[in-house]
C-alpha cells in the first residue's frame, strides 16, 4: 500500500499545480533556487544556447529535468534504471534540477504530469514509457519550445521536439542466455515477463535465443499479462520452478516477487534493466544494467546545441549504455565467464544477432482493442461473472495490448444500462453486456452507438441490432452429463438440484441435468429454485433438505451454491459444478464442473470486429466447439467405466446422437 | 413576511448559509474518507473524484443522467417528509417502489392502441396507487391493529419482491422469453403510447424528473396550505393534543403513510417507463429494481432538511453522487463495491452532522422570532426537525 | 409424499430451521438490548456483514472458526460502537444513521473480500458437539442436543439476557432510559453510558451473528446475509422487545424457511409458485403480530435521541 499512496503523492503536487521547488523536493535531489516565475525556463535555455553553443565534453548548462515514469523510482527494473540515469546527470552537472512523478501507471495522470512539466517550464521531459506515447505527440505540439524524449521507443512522433530512446536489451537478453545454458543441471530455463511488448520482449527473445543456442535446453517463457502483479510474477517462478527450471530471469518491475522464489528455491537469477543483485545475494549471477546516461549525454548536448529533438538514440553493448554486472557474491565458473564474453564481443563487433536465430511465430496478432465487461455478480464468484472475466483475461494475455475494464456486481439494470452507455461513450471497441437482464436496455443504447460493437449473453438473440452480437452457453450439455454421471454413481437413486430462479443457462444447466440423470437410470431427481441469485445460506439449506430427503449427489447453477458446495461437502456428500471450475470448494466431492470458456466465442466476435463487421451474429459455446469443457477433479477417483460413460455422452452429444431434452 | 431588523437579518442569513454548508461539509468529510480508500486500493483520487465530478455534473450528457437518476430520489424522499411530518417511519419505500412499478407494469401492458394522453396518465396514476396501497397496508396495521410500521414495512419489502418475480417469471413475462426459452424474467417491451415524452427526440432526458419536481411543490402545498396536511403535522406534532381537538390520529397515520407510499410508488412507475428497456425486469431483488432508492430517498429528504421544496436540489446533489460514483468506478476501475460503501460513507457524515445544522438553524429561529412573529415562518426554508412544526 | 413424515426428514427440517434462526436470533436480541435502551440501530446487516467477512477471513488465515469468532465479535463491538457515538453522542436520526452502516457494511465486506481473498476458499467450520447423554435420546437428541457450540451459545443468550434485562441494575438502567430518559437522568443514571452500552451489546451481537453465518456456512460472498439484518430488526418487533419473544420470532420465521424449503425440494410446492412460497414466512410473521401485537408497547423514548436539559 505504501508503494502505491507515494505515486499518488506525487500526482498530487502536480495536480495541485505547486511550483518547480515542491515538485524537485520530492523527486530527492537538492534543488537549486528555482526560477518561480511560469516561463523563464525554456525561453531562458533557448536564449543560453544561442550565445553558447555547448560541447559535450565541457560542463554543460545547468538544466531542469522532469522524468514521469510508470513504476516506482525504487522498482529496481525499468522506472528505476532512468532516475539513476538522471540522478548520474545531476552529479556530472552541478546546478541540474531534477523532479520526478513516478507510479503513473495510468496514462492520462502521466500525460497530465508531462504537460504539468512542461507548463512549469522545464527543459527536458522525458516520458519514460511506452504507452506515453499517444499522449506525448499531442502535448509536444503544445510546447514547441520544451524538449521532450520518450522511451522506450524509435520513434520521435514526427515532432522536431521529441527525442527517441531505445534500449537493445536483447544483446544482454542473449549474453545471459548463454549463461544460463551453461549454468542449468536440468536444462530447463523459466522466463517470467509482463506483457509481450518493448524492451521486455526484446530482452526475453534475445535470452531464449541465447540459450537455445545450447543443444537439448528448454525456455519456457510465461507473459503473466501484467507489469504490476508482483503475486502473479511469483507464481510463475514457482511454476517454472514446478516444472524444472533451475535457472530464471524476468524483465519489468513486478519479478522482484519472482526473484524471491528464486531465493527461497535456491534458484539461479538473471536481472534486467536495474542491478538485482541485492533481492536475491547468493543466487543473482549478473543482471544487465541500462545506463540511460549514455543517451542522455547525447540528448542534452543536443539541446545546449539548440536542437530539441527529431533523432533516435539507442544503448546498448557497444556504446557502453548496457552493462553486465555480475555479483561477486556468485562463484560464476570460468567457463560460462568466457562464454559471456565472447558473445558480447560477438554482439559488438556484429557476428552474432541476437534475434537473428529467432524464428517468427505471431499468431495472427490482431489489433489491440479495449474491452469493457458489465456483468451483475462479483468477479470472483466462481460462476456466471468470474467465467466471462477469465475469458476477457485470457484474450488480454494473448493479445498484448489489449486493455480490460470492469464493472461488476451491477445487478441494478439501470446502473448497469449507465456503465454499458459510459463504456460506449469513452469509446471502448467491444461492451460486453454480460447479464440475460440488460437485453432491453442494451436495444436503446446499441442504436445510440453505431459505430461501438457489443456483445450481449448468455442469448441467442442479436436484438436486431447490426452491432450486437449474442453469445450463449449451451449448458445443458454439461447437464446432460454430469447428469448421466451423477445417476451411475448415486447409491440412494436421489439427486438434489439447487437452482437460483428458473431462467437463462441455469435453467438450461437443470434441465438437461435432470434429463441426463433420469434417462441413465431410476433415478429421482428433486430440483429446488430458491428464488434467488444470491442468498447463500437459503441455498445451503436447500441443500441440506435434499440430503435430508435421501439425496447423495448433489448439483446447482449460479454464485449462491457456493454454500451448498459447503454443505455437500461437510455431508460427504457428491458435487457437479458448473459455470466455473469449482473444485476448490469441496476438492474431495466435486466430482467435476462444467467449465464456459467464453474465450472461444470472444476470439470470433473480435476477429469479426478486425474485418470490419461489428455484430449480428450469435455464438454458442458447447462441447463441440470447445467452449464447454467438463473439468474432472483429480481428487475424486472416477471409475473408469464412468469416465468412460461420460467419454460416450459427450461424443452422442457432439455428433447429435443424444438429445439433451432441454427445451 | 414581515422586516426584520437589519442586524437580524444578517445574521439570519449567515446562520442561514452555515446550516445549509453542514451537509455539504459533511459529504465532502465521507469524499476524504473515500479518498483514502481509493488510495489505498492504488487508485489516484483526484483523477478519481475529478471523473466523478466529471460523470456526474460535467456535460450536459452527465446532467441529464443525474437528474434521470435523481427521480426516484426526489419522490421517495418527497414520500418521506410526508411520514416524517406525521412522525411514523417509512422504511417501506423499497417494496412501495415494487408495488408501484408492477401496477404500472400491469396497466401498460394494457394499452396497446390507446392513445397516449390516456394510456400515459393512466399508467402512472397506477403507479401511485400500487405504492399507495403498500403504504395504506402498514399504515391501517399500525393504527388498528398496533402493528408497528418497522416491522411490517420490512416484511412487507420481503412480499414485495417476491410478487415481483412471480408476476414477472410468469404471468407477466415477454412471451418471446417463452418461445425462445430463455425466460428471463421481464415484461415485453412496453407500448410506446406509455413511453415518457423526451425532450429532445433520440436524448435520454424525459419528464420524470419534471414530475418530480412537480410532486415536491404539491406536497408542500399540501402541507402547508390544506388542512389535511394541517392535521397530519399535528398529529405528528402530538397525538395527544391532536386527539383532544377532535382528530383522529388513526386515519392521518394512514393518510401520511398511504401518501408515502403513493410517491414512492410513483418512482417505482417512473422507473419502469422511463427505464433504458422500456420494460420491467428483476435479477431477484428489491434493489435489483430499485438500486436502494426506497432507502436512499430517505436520506435525500434528510439532506434537504426534511422539507419538500429542499429535497429538489438535495435529490439532485445526491443522485450527482451516484452517478458520478458510477463514472469513478470505470476511470480508476476499482471494485464497484467502491460505490456503496462510499455511499453508506456519504449517509453516515451528512445524519452525523446533522445535529450541528438543526442546532443552528434553532438559533436562526430564535434570533428571527425575536425580532418578529413570523407568519409563515417555513416556507422556503428548512425546518429543524420532523418534530417541529409552525402553525400559520 | 407419505415419507415427509419419517423422523429423520423431521429432524432434518427441524435443524434446518435451527440454524436459519440463529444468525436472526443473535442478531435479534442483540437488537433488543439497543432498542430497550431507546435506540433504533438499522446497521444491523451492515454488521453482520462486515462480522461475517472478518470472521470467515480470520478463519481463512487462521485455521480456526473460534478465532474467526472472536474477529466477528470483536468487528462487531467496534461498529456497534461506532454506532453509538453516531446516535448517542451526535444525536442523529436513527431511522437513518443505520442505513449509512447498512451501506457502507454492504460495500465495504465485498470491498475487502475482492482485495484480500479473491477466489472464495472454503474455511474449516464450527464442529459439532454432542451433547453426552441428551444427544442419545431418539429424534430430539438429534433435534436439540447434536449442533455445534456457537448454536447453543445463542439459545443460551435468550435466558441470560433476560436475565439481565429484567433482573440486574444494569437492565433496570436500560429499561429506565429506554422508557424516561429524563428521569433516570435525575435519578442519576448516565444515559449516555447506557445507551453507549446497550447499543455496543447490539452491535457485538450482530458481528457475532455474522461470523457465525459466514464460518457455519464455511465460505463468504458478497450480500452474503442477504438482508436477515433487516429481518432480525422486525423480529425484535414481532417479540415484543422481550428475548424469548425474540427466539420465538426467529424460530418461527426460520422454521417456516424450512418447511418451505422442504416442500419445494419434495416437489409438492410446485416449481411456478417458489417465489410465492418465499413470502409465507414474511406474510406469517406480520399476521401473527395482528394478533398479538395490542398487548405490547415499545420503549417510550425509542429513536428519541436525548441531550441534557433539551
Amino acid at each position: 500500500m505504501n508503494h502505491n499512496r507515494k505515486p499518488g503523492l506525487a500526482r498530487l503536487w502536480v495536480l495541485a499545480a505547486l511550483l518547480a521547488l515542491v515538485a524537485a523536493a520530492c523527486g530527492g535531489d537538492e534543488a537549486e533556487e528555482p526560477a518561480t516565475t511560469a516561463a523563464p525556463g525554456t525561453t531562458q535555455a533557448t536564449a543560453d544556447a544561442e550565445e553558447e553553443p555547448a560541447s559535450p565534453e565541457e560542463p554543460m548548462e545547468p538544466l531542469r529535468i522532469a522524468v514521469v515514469a510508470p513504476s516506482a523510482s525504487n522498482d529496481l527494473a525499468f522506472t528505476q534504471s532512468i532516475v539513476d540515469a538522471v540522478n548520474v546527470i545531476a552529479a556530472e552537472n552541478p546546478g541540474t534540477e531534477v523532479a520526478i512523478t513516478d507510479g503513473t501507471f495510468i496514462v492520462e495522470d502521466a500525460a497530465a504530469a508531462i504537460r504539468g512539466y512542461a507548463d512549469e517550464g522545464y527543459d527536458l521531459v522525458l516520458a519514460h514509457g511506452s504507452q506515453y506515447g499517444g499522449s506525448l505527440e499531442e502535448i509536444a505540439g503544445d510546447f514547441p519550445d520544451t524538449a521532450f524524449a520518450w522511451g522506450t521507443s524509435t520513434d520521435t512522433l514526427g515532432q522536431p521536439n521529441v527525442s527517441a530512446y531505445n534500449a537493445a536489451s536483447e544483446q544482454g537478453g542473449y549474453v545471459m542466455g548463454r549463461m544460463a545454458a551453461v549454468l542449468s543441471d536440468s536444462k530447463v530455463i523459466g522466463v517470467v515477463g509482463p506483457i509481450e511488448v518493448g524492451d521486455a520482449k526484446l530482452f526475453v527473445d534475445g535470452f531464449a535465443n541465447g540459450a537455445m543456442e545450447q543443444d537439448g535446453v528448454t525456455v519456457n517463457i510465461n507473459y503473466i499479462g501484467s507489469f504490476s502483479d508482483v503475486a502473479l510474477a511469483s507464481e510463475a517462478a514457482q511454476a517454472h520452478i514446478a516444472s524444472g527450471a533451475d535457472v530464471l530471469t524476468g524483465s519489468a518491475q513486478m519479478v522482484v516477487g519472482a526473484v524471491g522464489v528464486a531465493q527461497a528455491n535456491d534458484v539461479l537469477w538473471f536481472g534486467t534493466q536495474a542491478n538485482q543483485t541485492s533481492l536475491a545475494p547468493d543466487l543473482v549471477v549478473a543482471s544487465q544494467v541500462y545506463k540511460w546516461e549514455i543517451v542522455l549525454r547525447d540528448i542534452i548536448a543536443d539541446i545546449s546545441a539548440g536542437s530539441l529533438g527529431g533523432k533516435a538514440y539507442e544503448i546498448d553493448l557497444a556504446n557502453g549504455g548496457l552493462a553486465i554486472e555480475y555479483n561477486d557474491g556468485y562463484p560464476l565458473p570460468a567457463e560460462a565467464r568466457t562464454i559471456a564474453d565472447a558473445a558480447i564481443a560477438g554482439i559488438i563487433d556484429g557476428s552474432i544477432h541476437p534475434l537473428e536465430q529467432m524464428f517468427v511465430e505471431e499468431p495472427e496478432p490482431m489489433e489491440p482493442l479495449r474491452i469493457a465487461i458489465v456483468a451483475p455478480s462479483a468477479s470472483n464468484d466462481l460462476a456466471f461473472t468470474q467465467s466471462i472475466v477469465d475469458a476477457v483475461n485470457v484474450i488480454a494475455a494473448e493479445n498484448p495490448g489489449t486493455e480490460v475494464a470492469i464493472t461488476d456486481g451491477t445487478f441494478i439494470v439501470e446502473d448497469a444500462a449507465a456503465a454499458i452507455r459510459g463504456y460506449a461513450d469513452e469509446g471502448y471497441d467491444l461492451v460486453l453486456a454480460h447479464g440475460s437482464q440488460y437485453g432491453g436496455s442494451l436495444e436503446e443504447i446499441a442504436g445510440d452507438f453505431p459505430d461501438t460493437a457489443f456483445a450481449w449473453g448468455t442469448s441467442a438473440d442479436t436484438l436486431g441490432q447490426p452491432n450486437v452480437s449474442a453469445y450463449n452457453a449451451a449448458s445443458d450439455q454439461g447437464g446432460y452429463v454430469m447428469g448421466v454421471v451423477a445417476a451411475e454413481l448415486t447409491q440412494s437413486g436421489v439427486i438434489g438440484v439447487v437452482g437460483p430462479i428458473e431462467v437463462g443457462d441455469a435453467k438450461l444447466f437443470v434441465d438437461g441435468f435432470a434429463s441426463g440423470a433420469r434417462n441413465q437410470g431410476d433415478v429421482t431427481v428433486n430440483i429446488n429454485y430458491i428464488g434467488s441469485f444470491s442468498d447463500v445460506a437459503l441455498a445451503s439449506e436447500a441443500a441440506q433438505a435434499h440430503i435430508a430427503s435421501g439425496a447423495d449427489v448433489l448439483t446447482g447453477s449460479a454464485q449462491m451454491v457456493v454454500g451448498a458446495v459447503g454443505v455437500a461437502q461437510a455431508n460427504d456428500v457428491l458435487w457437479f459444478g458448473t459455470q466455473a471450475n469449482q473444485t476448490s470448494l469441496a476438492p474431495d466431492l466435486v466430482v467435476g464442473s462444467q467449465v464456459y470458456k467464453w474465450e472461444v466465442v470472444l476470439r470470433d466476435i473480435i476477429a469479426d470486429i478486425s474485418a470490419g463487421s461489428l455484430g449480428g451474429k450469435a455464438y454458442e459455446i458447447d462441447l463441440a466447439n470447445g467452449g464447454l469443457v467438463i473439468e474432472p477433479n483429480d481428487g475424486y477417483p472416477l471409475p473408469a467405466d464412468v469416465i468412460a460413460l461420460a467419454a460416450a455422452t459427450i461424443n452422442g452429444i457432439i455428433d447429435g446422437s443424444i438429445n439433451t431434452g432441454a427445451n | 413576511m414581515t422586516s426584520p431588523g437589519s442586524a437580524g437579518r444578517r445574521s439570519r442569513l449567515a446562520n442561514q448559509l452555515l446550516s445549509y454548508s453542514v451537509p455539504v461539509l459533511a459529504v465532502l468529510g465521507a469524499l476524504a474518507i473515500g479518498a483514502v480508500m481509493l488510495a489505498m486500493l492504488g487508485a489516484n483520487p483526484f483523477s478519481g473524484f475529478w471523473a466523478m465530478a466529471k460523470g456526474a455534473f460535467g456535460s450536459s450528457g452527465a446532467l441529464v443522467e443525474t437528474a434521470l437518476k435523481s427521480t426516484p430520489l426526489l419522490l421517495v424522499g418527497v414520500g418521506i417528509t410526508i411520514a416524517f411530518r406525521a412522525n411514523v417511519i417509512n422504511i417501506g419505500g423499497e417494496g412501495q417502489m415494487v408495488s408501484g412499478a408492477l401496477a404500472t407494469t400491469v396497466i401498460a401492458l394494457g394499452m396497446t392502441d390507446v392513445p397516449s394522453w390516456i394510456a400515459l396518465p393512466l399508467a402512472l396514476l397506477a403507479g401511485l396507487v400500487g405504492g399507495a396501497i403498500w403504504g395504506a397496508i402498514p399504515g391501517a396495521l399500525k393504527a388498528y391493529f398496533g402493528v408497528n410500521e418497522i416491522l411490517s414495512t420490512i416484511m412487507l419489502n420481503v412480499v414485495a419482491v417476491q410478487a415481483m418475480n412471480f408476476l414477472l417469471r410468469a404471468p407477466l413475462i415477454d412471451p418471446k422469453e417463452i418461445e425462445r426459452g430463455t425466460r428471463i424474467p421481464q415484461t415485453a417491451r412496453l407500448p410506446e403510447s406509455t413511453d415518457l415524452p423526451l425532450f429532445v427526440e433520440n436524448g435520454r432526458l424525459h419528464i420524470g424528473p419534471f414530475i418530480g419536481v412537480l410532486a415536491a411543490v404539491l406536497v408542500y402545498m399540501l402541507l402547508w396550505r390544506t388542512t389535511s396536511g394541517y392535521r397530519l403535522r399535528a398529529v405528528g406534532q402530538s397525538g395527544d393534543a391532536a386527539r383532544y381537538s377532535g382528530m383522529s390520529v388513526e386515519r392521518n397515520v394512514v393518510w401520511a403513510l398511504t401518501l408515502s407510499g403513493a410517491m414512492a410508488g410513483l418512482a417505482g412507475a417512473i422507473l419502469v417507463l422511463g427505464s433504458e428497456g422500456h420494460r420491467m425486469v428483476t435479477d431477484g431483488s428489491t434493489i435489483g429494481f430499485t438500486g436502494s432508492a426506497g432507502f436512499n430517498g430517505i436520506v435525500t429528504a434528510l439532506f434537504g432538511g426534511l422539507h419538500p421544496l429542499w429535497t429538489i436540489p438535495s435529490s439532485f446533489l445526491f443522485g450527482g453522487l451516484l452517478v458520478g460514483a458510477i463514472a469513478l468506478q470505470r476511470a480508476a476501475q476499482v471494485p464497484t463495491a467502491l460505490v456503496l460503501a462510499l455511499n453508506g460513507l456519504v449517509v453516515l457524515f451528512v445524519v452525523s452532522l446533522d445535529r450541528y445544522r438543526r442546532q443552528l438553524k434553532e438559533r436562526e429561529e430564535r434570533s428571527a422570532s425575536a425580532i418578529a412573529i413570523d407568519q409563515e415562518g417555513d416556507d422556503g426554508s428548512p425546518p429543524p426537525s420532523g418534530k417541529d412544526l409552525e402553525d400559520g | 409424499m407419505a415419507d415427509i413424515f419419517t423422523s429423520a426428514v423431521i429432524v432434518a427440517t427441524l435443524s434446518s430451521g435451527i440454524r436459519l434462526a440463529v444468525p436472526l436470533l443473535l442478531a435479534s436480541v442483540g437488537e433488543a438490548f439497543g432498542q430497550r435502551s431507546g435506540v433504533l440501530n438499522l446497521g444491523v446487516d451492515g454488521i453482520m456483514l462486515l462480522g461475517a467477512f472478518g470472521g470467515y477471513y480470520t478463519t481463512l488465515k487462521t485455521q480456526s472458526p473460534w478465532m474467526g469468532l472472536a474477529a466477528g465479535l470483536a468487528i462487531g463491538m467496534a461498529l456497534g460502537l461506532l454506532s453509538s457515538v453516531i446516535s448517542v453522542s451526535l444525536l442523529a436520526e436513527q431511522g437513518i444513521s443505520g442505513i449509512g452502516v447498512y451501506l457502507f457494511g454492504l460495500g465495504m465486506s465485498d470491498l475487502l473480500f475482492q482485495r484480500l481473498v479473491g477466489t472464495p476458499l472454503p474455511v474449516k467450520s464450527f464442529p459439532k458437539v454432542p451433547i453426552p447423554g441428551l444427544s442419545e435420546i431418539p429424534v430430539l437428541g438429534d433435534l436439540f442436543f447434536n449442533h455445534s457450540l456457537p448454536i447453543y451459545l445463542a439459545f443460551l443468550a435468550v435466558p441470560v439476557s433476560t436475565l439481565i434485562i429484567n433482573r440486574t441494575r444494569f437492565g433496570m438502567n436500560i429499561r429506565a432510559v429506554g422508557e424516561n430518559p429524563e428521569a433516570a437522568d435525575s435519578q442519576g443514571v448516565s444515559v449516555v453510558k447506557v445507551r453507549y452500552a446497550a447499543v455496543t451489546i447490539g452491535g457485538l451481537m450482530a458481528g457475532a451473528a455474522g461470523a457465525v453465518l459466514a464460518v457455519g456456512l464455511g465460505i463468504f460472498q458478497q450480500n452474503l446475509t442477504n438482508a436477515q439484518g433487516f429481518i432480525a430488526i422486525a423480529l425484535v418487533y414481532f417479540g415484543a422487545w422481550r428475548p424469548l419473544g425474540v427466539m420465538a420470532g426467529a424460530l418461527v420465521y426460520g422454521m417456516v424457511s424450512a418447511v418451505v424449503l422442504l416442500l419445494k425440494t419434495r416437489g409438492i410446492i410446485p416449481l411456478g409458485a417458489s417465489d410465492l412460497a418465499a413470502m409465507i414466512p414474511a406474510i406469517i410473521t406480520v399476521l401473527a403480530l395482528v394478533f398479538a401485537a395490542r398487548r405490547f408497547r415499545a420503549p417510550t423514548a425509542l429513536t428519541k435521541p436525548f441531550m441534557r436539559g433539551g
